[in-house]
C-alpha cells in the first residue's frame, strides 16, 4: 500500500514538475499566471483521443499533433488575450480565468461530459522490485514524462535559447537592450508554456480520464508547486512537483482520501506565509 | 448629477422595485430574488475588486460561510434563522479580516492564489463533512419565516440589497472612498501622502466578506437547501462576470451586471445550459476590449469636462 | 538641530552596494540640492529617507525623531512629504480628489467642504484650478508634475524631497520652477531636499549641495565650492 502510493506520487509528481514548468517559464517571462492552464492540458488530451481513437491515427503521431496544436493555440491566446496586458497583473489573471471557464463549458459542449480515453500505450503491469504489481502504463508515463523534463532542462540551460529565456527572466529590460525581441519571445514562451501543460495531458491522458473539469485541479496544483518550489526556478518545480505528488498521495492513502487536494492548499498558504520565495525561489528585493 | 437629483432616481427606481413583483409570476419573482443576491455579491467583490485592486477567489466561499454557519446552526442548534444570519455575517467578517490580514504582504497574484486556496479548502471541507453539512446533498434549512412567501421574500431580500448598497455608497463617498480608489490606482503613491494601505485594504476585505456572509445566509434560508454549489467556483466565476462585464470600480456597474446577466440566463436557459459559456465569451470580449465595463463604456462616450470635480456615481 | 540627518546610511541590494555610510544633514528652511552622476544612489537615498525601503544599516533622524526603517505613510505623517522622479498621480482620480487623498490623511476629522476647499487652493497655488474636474490621467507631463506638487503640499510638510523635477521643461519653465520652489521656502518656511540634473537651477536655488558618487558622499559644500571641486568634475566627467 505504502510502496502504491509513492509509486503514484511519483507518477503525478513528474505530471505536476511538467505543468508547473509551464506554468514558471510564462511567468518567468511574462509576469502572467495563466489560468487557463489546466483547460490545455485537458484539451491535449481531448486532441489526443480524437485523433488516435477516434480517427485511427497512430498513438504517438496523436500526441505530438495534439501537442502542436496546443502549442499554436497558446500562441494564438497570447496574441489575442495577453498581449494587451502586457504590465497589469490583474487585468490578465482575470481574462486568464474567464477564458478557462469559456473553454471548460465549451468541452462540455464540443465534447460532452463523459470520460473519454485515448489508447494505452502499453498494457498489462510490471512486477517491481518483486514487492507489487503495477500498471505500465503508468511506468511509461513515469519514464516520459522524467524524459520530457530532462529535454526542457537541456533546453533551457544549455542551448543559445534558452540562455535568452534565462537572461529575459531575471531582467528584462536588459534583455532588451541587448536586442532580444521581447514581445516575440511572450508569445513563444507562452506557447512554449502551453506546449508543457500540453505534454502533461497527453502523458497522462490514457491514465486519468479526460472531461471538461479536469484540468482544474491539475493547474491550481501546479500553482502550488510554483510557489513552492519558487517563481522561476526550474529545479523548484521538479522538487516541488514530486514533494506535492507524494504528500497528496500517501495523504489519501494514510489521513483521507476526500482531502486528497487540501494538502496542497495549506502548503501553498503556509508556504506564502513563511516563505513566499519557496523552496528555491529568488527572494523579493 | 447632484446629490439631490441622485436621491430622487433611486427612489424613484426603488419605488418601481416595490411594485415589481406584484405584477409577475412565481417563476419571475424567483429570478429577481436571485437577482438581488447576485446583486449583494457583485457590490461586495466590487470593493474588493473594482476599488481596492484585491481580485479575490474567495467571496463565494464568504457566502457560502454564511449560508453554512446560518444553516448549521438552524438544523443542529435550533437557533432561528435570524440569529444564524447575523452569527454567519459575524464569521465571515472574522473570516474576511483574517485573509485580509493573511494577504497584506502579497501582491496581488499571491493574493489570488490565496484566496483561491482557501476557496477550495473550504469547499472540500464542506463537501467530506457529511455528518454536519450534508456534503453535497445539500442541507435542508427553515425559512426565514415561519410560512414561505414569495413575496415576502423578495421585500427581504430588497430592503438587505438596499442595505448593503447604502454601506457602500456611505463607504465609496467618505474619506475611506477615496483611500480606497487611491491605493487601487497607485498603491507606492498612496503611501507616499499617507494613506494606511494595510488598514485600508483589511477593511474592505473584512466589511466586503461581511457583506457575502450576510447575502449568502439570506440567499440560503431563501432556497430552504444550501449546497456546496453557494461556495463554489462557479459562482465565484457568476459574480466575477457581472462585475467585469457591468463595470469594475463603478458603483452601478456592479448592480447592472447582476441584473442583466440574471435576466439573460433565463433566456438562454430555453435553448439549454449555455448561460455560462455565454456570460463567458461576453465577459471575455468585454474584458478585453471594454475593461470598464458596460459602465464604462458609457463613460468614454461623455464628453470629459461635464464630469463633477467629485465623483458621484 | 538639523531638519533630517542621515547617519552611515548603507544600502545593500543582494549583491549590489547601493549607499556606503553616507552622513548628510539638511537644516532648517533652507533648500539642499542633492546632486551626482547617474547610478550615484541619490534616489535610493530618498526611498530610504521617505520609507520606501529600510537602509540595510544606519540611522535616519528627522525633525529630533528616528524614523529609520519607518514605512511610508508613518513617515508623511510626521511631516516629510515627496515627489516622484516619473509622476505617479491617481490617474483614474480627478485632480481635484488627486489632493484630497493627501487633505483627508493630514486631517480625517475635518468635514468635506474644508478638504475640498484645501484641495482647491493647493491646486490654484500650482495653477491647475481649472484642472479640477480632470481624469489625473489626461494632464500632460507638466501638468501632473504640478499636480504633484500640490498633493505633497496638501500633507502639509516640514520638508519636501523633490525628485528630479525639471526634467523635460524648457528654460522658461525651469526658471519658472525654481521661482516657485524658492518661495515654498521663502513665503511657506518649508525645507526642501532637492536631487536635480539641472545644474543651473540648483546652483541658483539650493544654499547647500550634497555630491553623492557611487553611493558615497563626495562632498557637501555651498554651490560655489562643489561647482569648482575637482573630485566633483571627475566624477560628473568620468560618467
Amino acid at each position: 500500500m505504502f510502496a502504491i502510493s509513492i509509486m503514484n506520487g511519483l507518477v503525478m509528481g513528474v505530471i505536476y514538475a511538467l505543468a508547473a514548468l509551464g506554468v514558471s517559464l510564462v511567468v518567468g517571462i511574462m509576469n502572467v499566471v495563466n489560468f487557463a492552464h489546466g483547460e490545455l492540458y485537458i484539451l491535449a488530451g481531448y486532441f489526443s483521443y480524437l485523433f488516435a481513437s477516434a480517427l485511427g491515427v497512430n498513438f504517438v503521431l496523436a500526441m505530438v499533433i495534439a501537442v502542436g496544436l496546443v502549442f499554436v493555440l497558446g500562441l494564438l491566446i497570447e496574441y489575442l488575450l495577453i498581449r494587451p496586458t502586457y504590465g497589469n497583473d490583474m487585468y490578465s489573471l482575470i481574462l486568464t480565468f474567464i477564458l478557462s471557464i469559456v473553454l471548460q463549458n465549451a468541452y462540455l459542449l464540443i465534447f460532452g461530459p463523459y470520460p473519454n480515453k485515448p489508447p494505452l500505450w502499453v498494457s498489462g503491469a510490471t512486477d517491481v522490485f518483486d514487492l507489487f504489481l503495477y500498471g505500465n502504463q503508468r511506468l511509461a508515463a513515469l519514464a516520459a514524462g522524467a524524459t520530457v523534463i530532462a529535454v526542457i532542462f537541456v533546453i533551457i540551460k544549455k542551448t543559445w535559447f534558452g540562455r535568452i529565456i534565462r537572461a529575459t527572466s531575471q531582467d528584462r529590460d536588459m534583455a532588451e537592450l541587448n536586442g532580444v525581441d521581447t514581445t516575440r519571445l511572450n508569445m513563444l514562451s507562452f506557447g512554449l508554456g502551453c506546449a508543457l501543460a500540453a505534454a502533461a495531458g497527453v502523458i497522462l491522458a490514457p491514465v486519468f480520464p479526460v472531461t471538461p473539469t479536469a484540468g482544474v485541479p491539475v493547474a491550481l496544483t501546479a500553482f502550488v508547486v510554483v510557489v513552492l518550489g519558487g517563481m522561476g526556478s526550474m529545479w523548484g518545480c521538479v522538487v516541488g512537483g514530486l514533494t506535492l505528488g507524494l504528500v497528496e498521495n500517501l495523504g489519501a492513502a494514510f489521513i483521507s482520501t476526500g482531502y486528497k487536494n487540501v494538502f496542497g492548499f495549506i502548503i501553498l498558504i503556509l508556504v506564502l506565509l513563511v516563505r513566499p520565495a519557496g523552496l528555491f525561489g529568488r527572494a523579493k528585493i | 448629477m447632484t446629490g439631490k437629483k441622485l436621491a430622487v432616481i433611486a427612489a424613484i427606481i426603488l419605488s418601481g422595485m416595490c411594485v415589481l413583483p406584484l405584477g409577475l409570476g412565481i417563476y419571475p419573482q424567483h429570478v429577481l430574488i436571485v437577482s438581488l443576491f447576485y446583486v449583494m455579491m457583485a457590490s461586495s467583490w466590487n470593493l474588493l475588486a473594482g476599488y481596492t485592486g484585491q481580485v479575490s477567489f474567495g467571496h463565494a466561499a464568504m457566502a457560502g460561510i454564511g449560508a453554512y454557519t446560518s444553516g448549521i446552526l438552524a438544523v443542529k442548534a435550533g437557533l432561528h434563522p435570524w440569529i444564524g444570519v447575523c452569527i454567519g455575517t459575524a464569521i465571515a467578517a472574522l473570516l474576511g479580516f483574517g485573509l485580509g490580514a493573511l494577504c497584506l504582504k502579497m501582491g496581488g497574484i499571491y493574493l489570488s492564489l490565496t484566496t483561491l486556496a482557501f476557496s477550495q479548502i473550504l469547499h472540500i471541507v464542506i463537501v467530506n463533512e457529511y455528518n454536519v453539512t450534508r456534503g453535497t446533498m445539500g442541507l435542508q434549512v427553515p425559512g426565514l419565516m415561519d410560512e414561505y412567501s414569495k413575496i415576502t421574500y423578495y421585500y427581504i431580500m430588497l430592503a438587505a440589497a438596499v442595505l448593503i448598497l447604502a454601506i457602500l455608497y456611505r463607504m465609496i463617498h467618505s474619506n475611506l472612498g477615496l483611500n480606497f480608489r487611491a491605493v487601487q490606482n497607485d498603491e507606492a503613491a498612496a503611501k507616499s501622502v499617507g494613506v494606511r494601505v494595510l488598514r485600508v485594504r483589511v477593511l474592505a476585505f473584512t466589511v466586503a466578506s461581511a457583506m457575502a456572509g450576510f447575502a449568502g445566509g439570506l440567499y440560503g434560508h431563501y432556497l430552504l437547501l444550501i449546497t456546496p454549489e453557494i461556495p463554489s467556483l462557479d459562482l465565484q466565476f457568476k459574480v466575477l462576470a457581472m462585475t467585469v462585464i457591468g463595470g469594475m470600480g463603478s458603483f452601478l456597474g456592479p448592480i447592472l451586471g447582476a441584473f442583466a446577466l440574471n435576466i439573460l440566463e433565463e433566456y438562454i436557459r430555453v435553448y439549454g445550459e449555455y448561460h455560462v459559456l455565454v456570460f463567458g465569451l461576453v465577459a471575455l470580449v468585454v474584458a478585453r476590449f471594454a475593461p470598464n465595463g458596460l459602465t464604462g463604456l458609457w463613460r468614454k462616450f461623455r464628453p470629459v469636462r461635464t464630469q463633477p470635480a467629485v465623483k458621484q456615481i | 538641530m538639523a531638519l533630517l540627518e542621515g547617519r552611515n546610511v548603507s544600502k545593500s541590494f543582494g549583491g549590489v552596494q547601493a549607499l556606503s555610510q553616507v552622513d548628510f544633514t539638511v537644516e532648517r528652511g533652507t533648500i539642499v540640492g542633492l546632486i551626482g552622476p547617474n547610478g550615484a544612489g541619490k534616489t535610493t537615498l530618498f526611498n530610504a529617507v521617505a520609507g520606501a525601503f529600510k537602509p540595510t544599516s544606519g540611522r535616519i533622524v528627522f525633525d529630533e525623531a528616528d524614523i529609520t526603517g519607518l514605512p511610508a505613510n508613518a513617515v508623511c505623517r510626521l511631516g516629510m512629504a515627496r515627489t516622484f522622479q516619473v509622476t505617479r498621480p491617481f490617474g483614474a482620480m480627478t485632480c481635484l480628489e488627486n489632493v484630497m487623498v493627501a487633505a483627508i490623511n493630514r486631517h480625517p476629522q475635518k468635514p468635506r467642504a474644508f478638504i475640498e476647499s484645501m484641495a482647491r487652493e493647493k491646486l490654484s497655488f500650482v495653477g491647475l484650478a481649472e484642472m479640477e474636474g480632470f481624469e489625473a490621467r489626461h494632464l500632460n507631463v507638466i501638468q501632473k508634475k504640478r499636480l504633484e506638487m500640490a498633493r505633497a503640499l496638501a500633507t502639509e510638510p516640514k520638508l519636501l524631497m523633490l525628485d528630479e523635477v525639471l526634467g523635460g521643461l524648457n528654460t522658461q519653465e525651469i526658471s519658472q520652477a525654481v521661482e516657485f520652489i524658492r518661495s515654498l521656502r521663502d513665503q511657506l518656511g518649508l525645507t526642501v531636499l532637492w536631487i536635480e540634473h539641472v545644474m543651473g537651477a540648483i546652483m541658483q536655488a539650493a544654499e547647500r549641495v550634497i555630491v553623492l558618487d557611487q553611493g558615497q558622499v563626495l562632498m557637501a559644500g555651498t554651490p560655489a565650492e562643489v561647482v569648482n571641486d575637482p573630485r566633483v568634475i571627475q566624477a560628473y566627467l568620468g560618467e
